[in-house]
């Protein structure tokens, strides 16, 4: 088994004066080569741990390794992490050549080496025509190509990017991700993405942590986490929109289940989440979890909900449809010529396999009602 | 953030002014506005219906801003007209426009707490302390800051802060509330989660919101109305669904909607029977019969999701696969006629399921099942031809 290129054991950080830790025991372990997004809300502690990794906070307990050694007591300069920041960073009084070539200055890199660096990083990065151009008149998406070519030549091990895309416009943003995913490929980096966009998680790492409250809630393939959020704070923070979360009391009845959650009523056929039945006495606290793509909408007195329609937020092809079913907002994707009106009743249809449940206490995916 | 369980707003009588309202909150005609030798707004002119919520969306340097400075006040117009609620706003104060201004940045006073901020506008005309307080609960309830209400801005995410300047700006009764990006600054799924809670509360109040923004989806999410802008002129004033749908030229077509609409030159041929691209022939659908294309050439506008990948590489365009995008469920793919050819490229969306299956630089074919929406521009003007 080849050694992980970077490992997390333990790591926590406890701010002074503070009374809860902003990373709290964090577990990560990143293989040569992978790219991981780390992805939260802003304060959930992702730019903390970047910042430890970096070397720019010295945790309070646990370990970090790279490539199995522990580097608590490296300095920042010295670990071979590369960090590009939101704000690109470049020097805009120089050159492209000279901004890409500043890091190997500093650390006094012959000049011959310098500038194969150099060129061999603005051939990747598509850049090798705007050497001799001044970092002033270039626009967003270039600026953080420097950036990225900026820490690139240095030869890092690991490459951190911290909301790398977060500055540029919509159809920038598009471009520059085709361009990581193109030159993670080229050249095999291990690439960490800190995020609070789960698009740009999504659509630019193999595997994603959700971060929330300084813990890691779950690391999973992206695509596994996409399809199998195990802890309710990621199926809720995943999806565009994210999975409907009904919090309510599930218990055995007939053949099957009753759900309720207030004055919402309804009995779940057996194979609903591939439940198995409960234990007699089992009424249990649940979050029941229904995506928005697997509902589809129905006459009023055929769905699983009925409600009148609040709100209607096309987006193209499709349209989000916001229904309220009484004590709750149920969301809704249909394509947009099944569209209704705002105020409308209708009924929601959902496939009773498509239902999830989550743990109403510990909020994990529910091991009781797995598929 | 876990539940989508409701926030109860308690009715009360603060939503809607007393008196009659005008059909027209704002009504701007053929607005201009230079600064030095820049032309900022040329004859820029729409009208905000009241109770409306009307978008200006488009890229950054559009003249979005400006619009909005001219509406409050703030600059006046070089020439054309500007009319709040019926009445020429000519010489009228910005303090005297009944609107609030809401930025993407707003300052906050840094020694009152969350509660304090928001109640400002209240306590200055002096309300009961027992409405204050309900107000602002009913209203921090709804931007989710209840937890911040406590708390200095100091102690609060920059997120919180932008919600508790929302809060402040909303607490008082407007007639026109402009809305400068205020989202722009929250996290991803906050600025989602927050746009629906606005429009809930536009709607419920009977808000006239006029607010600009760069982003295309909040624009569909939000709008009754978009005034789309570009270069300080009015291109396209339609529903969200129209401007998708026949958007008026190829730069707003390229605009609004992601992943981008796929652009091929084509031409007319078969006397008029069918579409030929360098990707293949298509017949041509009844909508595109009698475009106006000169000597028959022009753009063909062709929506990712409008394309399918075939069963296999054999069945319709054929194509490599350059690129996998997944977004989640869905996946966009990238394919080349050729590789390293960028000239033709395209494209589409699929199950992400589907997508990991395929490797990078195989052949694909692409087939296009309902050739109903597509759309054609004229190759210099980029006008839409079916307008």
């Amino acid at each position: 088994m080849s050694m992980p290129k970077l490992e997390l054991v333990n790591l926590t950080k406890q701010y002074d004066n503070a009374d809860v830790n902003a990373v709290d025991g964090i577990n990560l372990t990143i293989d040569a080569g992978q790219t991981l997004a780390l992805l939260g809300s802003s304060g959930c502690g992702k730019s903390t741990t970047l910042n430890m990794i970096v070397g720019l906070e010295r945790p309070t307990s646990g370990d970090i390794r790279i490539d199995g050694v522990s580097v608590v007591d490296v300095p920042a300069g010295r670990r071979n992490v590369g960090l590009v920041f939101q704000d690109y960073a470049v020097f805009t009084s120089m050159t492209v050549r000279e901004n890409l070539a500043f890091g190997l200055e500093v650390r006094k890199t012959p000049k011959a080496e310098i500038q194969r660096a150099v060129e061999k990083v603005a051939e990747l990065l598509g850049m090798s025509d705007k050497l001799r151009v001044s970092a002033r008149e270039l626009g967003g998406s270039e600026l953080q190509r420097v950036a990225i070519g900026r820490t690139l030549v240095t030869r890092p091990s690991i490459l951190l990017l911290d909301e790398p895309l977060s500055n540029l416009e919509t159809a920038a943003r598009l471009a520059m991700r085709q361009e990581l995913r193109r030159l993670q490929r080229d050249i095999g980096l291990t690439i960490i993405y800190v995020t609070h966009d789960q698009v740009e998680a999504i659509s630019l790492a193999d595997r994603i942590a959700v971060m929330n409250g300084g813990h890691i809630l779950q690391t999973a393939e992206t695509h596994e986490m996409c399809e199998r959020p195990s802890h309710v704070f990621v199926a809720g923070f995943l999806g565009s929109p994210p999975m409907n979360l009904l919090r309510g009391t599930l218990e055995p009845a007939g053949n099957g289940h009753l759900f309720h959650a207030g004055p919402l009523r309804f009995a779940l056929p057996h194979t609903a989440g591939g439940a198995e039945p409960l234990a007699a006495d089992g009424a249990r606290n649940m979050v029941l979890g229904i995506r928005p793509e697997d509902m589809a909408l129905c006459p009023a007195d055929q769905g699983l909900f009925a409600g009148a329609v609040a709100l209607v937020e096309p987006r193209g092809h499709e349209s989000v449809v916001t229904v309220d079913v009484g004590d709750a907002y149920i969301k809704v994707v249909t394509p947009m010529r099944n569209a209704p009106g705002e105020d409308e009743t209708v009924g929601l249809a959902v496939r009773a396999e498509s239902l999830v449940f989550f743990d109403g206490e510990t909020g994990q995916r529910s091991a009781h009602l797995h598929s | 953030m876990t539940s989508t369980n409701k926030n109860h707003i308690p009715e009360d009588s603060w939503d809607v002014r007393d008196q009659p309202a005008a059909a027209l909150a704002l009504d701007m005609a053929a607005v201009c506005k230079r600064f030095g030798g820049k032309t900022a707004l040329n004859q820029v002119s729409f009208t905000v219906p009241t109770g409306s919520l009307t978008v200006i969306l488009g890229p950054a340097g559009a003249g979005k801003t400006t619009t909005l400075r001219m509406a409050a006040g703030f600059d006046a117009p070089d020439q054309g007209g500007i009319a709040l609620h019926g009445v020429n706003a000519e010489g009228v104060e910005p303090k005297d426009r009944d609107i609030a201004m809401i930025f993407d940045n707003l300052a906050l006073y840094p020694n009152k707490n969350g509660f304090e901020n928001i109640a400002s506008p209240l306590a200055i005309r002096g309300l009961p302390r027992k409405e204050i307080q309900e107000r602002v609960a009913a209203l921090a309830e709804t931007l989710h800051i209840a937890h911040v209400l406590n708390r200095l801005p100091k102690t609060m995410s920059g997120g919180e802060r932008q919600r508790v300047a929302l809060g402040r700006a909303l607490i008082r009764s407007r007639r026109l509330y402009l809305l400068d990006e205020p989202l722009s600054s929250l996290d991803a799924q906050l600025r989602i989660e927050l746009r629906a809670e606005l429009k809930r509360l536009q709607r419920e109040r009977g808000y006239t919101f006029l607010m600009a923004t760069p982003d295309f989806n909040e624009a569909m999410a939000l709008a009754d109305t978009v005034i789309m802008l570009r270069e300080g002129r009015v291109v396209q004033v339609s529903t969200p669904q129209e401007l998708y749908d026949a958007p008026v030229d190829r730069e707003t077509a390229l605009f609004v909607g992601s992943p981008q609409i796929n652009l091929l030159r084509a031409a007319i041929t078969g006397e008029g029977s069918a579409i030929e691209t360098a990707w293949g022939t298509l017949p041509l659908p009844p909508h595109m019969r009698g475009i106006a294309a000169a000597n028959g050439e022009f753009e063909l506008g062709l929506r990712p999701e409008d394309l399918e990948l075939a069963p296999d590489a054999r069945t319709g365009l054929s194509a490599l696969l350059v690129d996998v995008e997944p977004l989640g469920l869905k996946s966009v793919l990238t394919v080349e006629n050729a590789p390293g050819k960028a000239a033709f490229r395209l494209r589409l969306l699929t199950g992400s399921s589907h997508a990991r299956a395929l490797e990078l630089g195989q052949p694909v074919g692409i087939t296009l099942p309902d050739a109903g929406r597509l759309l054609a521009f004229d190759v210099q003007s980029g006008r839409s031809l079916l307008l």
